[in-house]
This record gives structure tokens, C-alpha cells and sequence, in this order.
């Protein structure tokens, strides 16, 4: 294998990375609560801008905003499913994935006008890097390669805190009978609200690291969203092992498209690895059929 | 009976004419220059240009404190009033919003908005009514192919947005190659298309063309690909998030160029990019330092409205806009359509980025300039009589 397409896989690699911590978030609500949340970009966007603020202002490192962003917008997300979505939530399926969609897209068109009167930066961006590794002619980016350890962390926190603590319990609970748990007196509401809460904090963390990588403006949000719904669809409805690979694959197939067939193709192949998911594995890589 | 109430109402009219002229005469003296414009508020273009409603209305305090435009035919000088809309950046809303400041705020000037796509759309209302219109950062040569005589453009053809550079590059002669990586929208796409072709009159090699999608985040396979053809000059088409995000990931992969060329290397890119920023050339309509014109009135209006011309660098041309209309409102004397259509076509003046005048199909003659970032400082490198500093080339490899 040449050196250019082992630089290609590694960058892929990174790349997905990227995509799978900012889809992760999506992956949680939408899996867990039925709840697909149209402002997700929009929660990444808001942590970009808070981890600038952070950095510009008080020089506060991008890795540490990422765990100082987490509860702020545990917070903020409760807050918004009580106020917003929990008036929709005992909605019989079909009705509330609806609900919440109308709810969270005019959530999302409000953060992003209001930031575009408020945010004085037209584009916001932060000089932040770290020195690359160079492994023989392959350079690897230290940055990225953090992410990627970052969302593997997350991954198996999540995992480790889905199967041994109550909340995660309760959480799975929900997912396989809304009823029955609420029958053997699981507090749905607040369980979902913090659900919903947990959602939008892996968003504006993923959105921390991003600035760092990426510019950042206030439109930005709901391309994104379209984007990391392909990833979790790719990886499986609910699944956040499924999100990480999702992410990956699409990161790998984005830069070998891009390098062998032509850049204006790389945006067709999200869309066509989720049309031919839908039609082999309707569930994803990694969800489980109904 | 008839008669007299025939004769009556005859004496009431003729009462009435004679009583008209001095009604007429008072009413035709407009209290105000009324001009429209929208302003992309929200929406995707309100981060370039969402405060410049404030710059509109600083320009309009500044020409009233000193009593107002002096138009001729009045006798008097008016002040100027602006009717502004938010355009939400679409093209819908902006054909719409124009068509209301033509048939029901009747103004007697109209500015563009932002972006060539949306002026294209906003100009047909001016047509159709015969309303002065002066499209200000908008230059795809598509707006002036359609053969309006309503319609004149501040700013020079997209296609030649960059002459000076590859004017500067040909006079140099040490460049030999270039490969061009453009974002796939339509202004980026018009310079490109232009400067490919000044490239190769200025004697360079065109080693490559990359079209990339403008939501492009990653460019590890461009990179990759002109690591490996090594080319003189790196030449980005694109806006500023396309940029930054090509440099931040050009250094990171160690792309040694001699020379990067990005279009818009405004103060969000130098801030962005720290030191990486350093050398990169880039066009700028105004830097510090430049002598060109009234440049207290650009200090004043930038002042007033709290833009700062780095993180919005098409400020000027809004500037030049406004000594435009000025002059022609001043030349035709009046508030009449064709008489400051006449004035608007006919003007040349010295502006504050040079100098204004129109080609027949209505676009302008201002353009940028070549500057280069030199210890976080813009300086403009080409021609010489305008130039505030000197072109580092090439620039020095990455640390």
C-alpha cells in the first residue's frame, strides 16, 4: 500500500472520529426517546462558540471545556425537554417523532437567528493546534487523534454507565417498554428529560473540539445534523457503538472518494451508503430489528 | 337653475386650477432622498453582513448633520432617509422586499443586497420600475448579461477580482506553477474561472483545478494530491470558512507552498489561524496605511457603526457605494429616475478605493488589491504607488 493511501486511510479514520462524537448525541435521544432532535447542530454550534469564549477569554484549554461544557448543557437540555418536548411526550409514537420534529427544527431556526444578532463574529475560529506526528511519511494529527481517543472514551463510559448504574438502567428499561417501566415506577419524565439533557451535552462537547478544527458560524447547525442523522442511521437507530463506526466508515469512504473519484462526489457518499444500508439492513451495522 | 349651477361649478374649478401650481410647487419638494435596501440579517450571509444596517444609517447621520445631499433643482439640500429590510439572506425575500420599496415606500434610490445571487433576483424590481439601482458586492458577470439600464455595480467583474495579483506575479517572473483549489460556489467559482486564465497570461503553468464542495471540512486528499505535484503558488478560491479550514489542515499536513493565495484573508482568517496566517496573500479592498481618496469618511462611518474593516473587509466598498450615490444625486440635481440614472452613468469620481466609473453594461471599475499578512498586519504589496509594504516571496517554510 502507498504512503498516500495509508495517509488517506488515517485521515478517513480521524475524520470519522469527528463524526462520531458529534453524532453520538443524536444517536442517544433519538434511540432512546423517539425524539429526533433537528437543533442537534445547532447545541454543537453553542458549545463551539462556549469553548471560544472559554479560550479567547480565559484561556481555558479546548479538553477541559469539553468536561466543564457536559453538565452546563445537562442542564440546558432539561430545561428544553421540560419546557418544549415533554408536553408531546406521551404521544403515541408516529405523533411524537413528528411532534419533535416541527418542536426541535423551530428550536433550531431561533438559536441560529438569535446568535447571528448577538455573536459579533461573523466566523469564529480558534488558533489552537498541537504538533503532528509523523510516522514515516504518514502524518498523523495529534488533534484528531485525541478526538478519536475522546469518543472512545465517551463510548465505553456510556456503555459501562448504561449497564451498572440505575439511570442507564432505566434508560435501557424505557427503550424496550415505555409502558412496563413505567409500571415498575421508573420516573419516566425526569429520566427522559436527563436523557434528552445528555443528548445535547455530547453535542456542545463534540462542538468544543470542533472549533478547534473547524470554523464555526451561527447557520451551520442544521447541515450538520443531516449529516450525523446519515451516520446514525448508518450505524444502527440507538446504538453508540454503531455511531463511532458509522462515523468511521463514512469518514474512510468521504477521503477515498474524494481522492480517486473527485471531491464534488465525496458529499454523494453519505447519501449513498445510507440508501444502500436502508435497503440491505434497514435496522443499521450495528441496530436491532423490530 | 342649470346655469347657475353650471356656472357655479365652472367658477369652482377654474378656483381650483388657479389655487394648483402653488400646491404642486409645495408638494413636489420631497422632504427626504428616500433609499432602499435590504440587509442580510439573518439567515446564512448575516454573518458577513448582519450589522451593516448600522453602516447605513452612520452614513446617512453623518450626510444629514452637514445639512443634507444639495440637489439643485430645490434649491435646497434634503436629507437622506433609509427604508431597510431584512432580507433573510434568500433570493424570494429580497425580489420581494425590493418590489415593496419600488411600489409602496417609492424610494428614488435603491442599494443592492449582499451576495451576487440575491442582487440578481433584487434588481429586476428596479428594472421593472425604472428605479436607480447600484449593486454593490455583487460581481458575477451574470447580473450585467442581461442588458438593465436601471442597474450600475461598485465593485469590477468576479473574473477579474484578482488582475492586480497575477499582474504583480507576471512583473515578479519567479513563479513558475500554480494549482488552484476552489469552493463550488458562484463567486469563488468566478474568480477562479478569471484567474486561470490571467495565470496563464502571466506566463505560469496550471498544474491542477479542484472544484471542492463549499461544506467541504476535511482536505486530506487535495493535500495529499499537491504535496505530491508540489506546485509554486497554492491558490484558494473560496470563501473565509474554506479557507481557514485549508490552511489549518495545509500546515498540519506540512503543505510547503511558496506562495498561498486565498481571496478572503480577512481578520476572522488571521485570527483563526495565529502565526499559520503569517505570508499568506490574500485581496483586500482597503488595508491601514492606504491613501486613497476621503478616508476620514471611512474612519467616521466605520467608527459610528462599530465595524472594524478587518472582520468585515467589504465595508469599503459599502463606503464607495455611499460617495457614489452622493455625487450622482448631487450631479442630477433632482430626485428624478432618469436624471440620476443619467449621473450614475455618466460619473467618474475618486472614491475612497479609487476610482469609480461604470461600463455600459453597468459594472464598476473598483477592485481589490494584492496584500500579504505580515506580522499579523495587512500590507498591500502591489501596484507600487499604492503599495504599504513589500511582497514576501517566497514565504518561509512552515516551522
Amino acid at each position: 500500500m502507498s504512503a498516500d493511501a495509508i495517509q488517506l486511510l488515517v485521515g478517513g479514520v480521524l475524520l470519522g472520529g469527528i463524526y462520531g462524537l458529534a453524532a453520538f448525541g443524536l444517536s442517544i435521544s433519538f434511540g432512546v426517546l423517539n425524539v429526533l432532535n433537528l437543533a442537534h447542530g445547532e447545541f454543537l454550534m453553542l458549545g463551539s462558540l462556549a469553548s471560544y469564549s472559554a479560550f479567547v477569554l480565559l484561556g481555558i484549554n479546548p479538553f477541559v471545556s469539553a468536561l466543564l461544557a457536559i453538565p452546563v448543557f445537562v442542564l440546558l437540555g432539561v430545561a428544553i425537554y421540560t419546557l418544549l418536548l415533554k408536553p408531546v411526550s406521551d404521544k403515541p409514537p408516529q405523533q411524537l417523532l413528528t411532534a419533535s420534529i416541527l418542536v426541535t427544527l423551530g428550536l433550531s431556526l431561533v438559536i441560529e437567528d438569535l446568535t447571528a444578532l448577538f455573536w459579533v463574529r461573523p466566523v469564529t475560529g480558534i488558533d489552537y493546534s498541537l504538533p503532528a506526528v509523523q510516522v514515516g511519511p504518514v502524518i498523523v494529527s495529534s488533534l484528531r487523534l485525541l478526538i478519536l481517543l475522546f469518543i472512545c472514551f465517551l463510548a465505553m463510559a456510556l456503555q459501562i454507565g448504561l449497564k451498572k448504574t440505575f439511570t442507564g438502567k432505566a434508560i435501557r428499561a424505557i427503550v424496550q417498554s415505555r409502558e412496563g417501566a413505567k409500571i415498575v415506577g421508573i420516573p419516566i419524565s425526569r429520566v427522559s428529560a436527563l436523557t434528552f439533557g445528555l443528548g445535547v451535552a455530547l453535542a456542545a462537547s463534540a462542538g468544543v473540539f470542533y472549533v478547534t478544527l473547524f470554523t464555526v458560524t451561527p447557520a451551520m447547525g442544521l447541515p450538520l445534523t443531516v449529516k450525523y442523522l446519515c451516520v446514525v442511521v448508518l450505524g444502527g437507530l440507538g446504538s453508540l457503538v454503531g455511531s463511532v463506526i458509522g462515523g468511521l466508515v463514512l469518514g474512510v469512504a468521504e477521503v477515498l472518494t474524494a481522492y480517486y473519484i473527485g471531491a464534488e462526489w465525496s458529499p454523494c457518499i453519505a447519501f449513498a451508503l445510507l440508501v444502500s444500508i436502508l435497503v440491505v439492513r434497514p435496522w443499521g451495522l450495528f441496530g436491532q430489528s423490530a | 337653475m342649470k346655469t347657475m349651477v353650471q356656472a357655479l361649478a365652472a367658477t369652482a374649478f377654474a378656483f381650483l386650477i388657479a389655487l394648483f401650481p402653488a400646491s404642486l410647487k409645495a408638494a413636489d419638494v420631497p422632504e427626504a432622498i428616500l433609499i432602499g435596501a435590504t440587509v442580510s440579517q439573518s439567515g446564512h450571509f448575516s454573518s458577513e453582513v448582519g450589522p451593516f444596517k448600522q453602516l447605513m444609517e452612520a452614513w446617512a447621520d453623518t450626510v444629514n448633520k452637514k445639512g443634507g445631499i444639495k440637489l439643485a433643482k430645490y434649491g435646497k439640500s434634503l436629507p437622506v432617509k433609509f427604508v431597510i429590510y431584512d432580507d433573510k439572506s434568500d433570493q424570494a425575500t429580497a425580489k420581494k422586499y425590493y418590489e415593496r420599496l419600488a411600489t409602496v415606500d417609492k424610494v428614488h434610490l435603491m442599494f443592492g443586497p449582499y451576495s451576487s445571487p440575491l442582487t440578481f433576483a433584487a434588481s429586476t424590481a428596479s428594472e421593472n420600475h425604472k428605479i436607480p439601482f447600484i449593486a454593490i458586492c455583487a460581481n458575477s458577470p451574470k447580473i450585467y448579461e442581461r442588458g438593465f439600464k436601471w442597474l450600475v455595480g461598485v465593485i469590477d467583474l468576479g473574473p477579474r477580482y484578482t488582475w492586480r495579483y497575477w499582474d504583480m506575479i507576471k512583473a515578479a517572473g519567479s513563479a513558475k506553477t500554480v494549482s488552484f483549489v476552489v469552493e463550488d460556489t458562484l463567486h469563488p467559482l468566478g474568480v477562479f474561472e478569471g484567474s486561470q486564465k490571467l495565470a496563464k497570461d502571466a506566463g505560469l503553468d496550471v498544474i491542477t483545478s479542484d472544484i471542492i464542495p463549499a461544506d467541504t471540512r476535511d482536505f486530506t486528499p487535495v493535500i495529499t494530491k499537491l504535496k505530491a505535484q508540489s506546485p509554486d503558488i497554492v491558490y484558494v478560491s473560496s470563501n473565509i470558512p474554506f479557507a481557514v479550514n485549508f490552511m489549518k489542515q495545509a500546515r498540519e499536513l506540512q503543505l510547503d507552498a511558496k506562495e498561498f493565495h486565498c481571496i478572503h484573508h480577512s481578520g476572522v482568517f488571521r485570527d483563526s489561524l495565529g502565526e499559520d496566517a503569517e505570508y499568506v496573500v490574500g485581496q483586500s479592498y482597503a488595508v491601514e496605511g492606504m491613501k486613497l481618496g476621503d478616508t476620514l469618511l471611512m474612519e467616521e462611518v466605520l467608527g459610528k457603526s462599530k465595524i472594524s474593516e478587518p472582520m468585515y473587509p467589504w465595508a469599503p466598498a459599502y463606503v464607495a457605494a455611499f460617495e457614489i450615490a452622493q455625487a450622482a444625486l448631487e450631479n442630477a440635481g433632482t430626485l428624478e429616475n432618469q436624471a440620476i440614472m443619467d449621473a450614475l452613468k455618466g460619473l467618474k469620481l475618486e472614491t475612497v478605493l479609487g476610482t469609480a466609473e461604470f461600463h455600459p453594461t453597468g459594472y464598476g471599475t473598483i477592485n481589490t488589491y494584492p496584500s500579504q499578512i505580515q506580522k499579523g498586519k495587512y500590507v498591500v504589496i502591489w501596484p507600487r504607488d499604492i503599495a504599504t509594504g513589500t511582497h514576501v516571496y517566497p514565504r518561509p517554510a512552515w516551522k
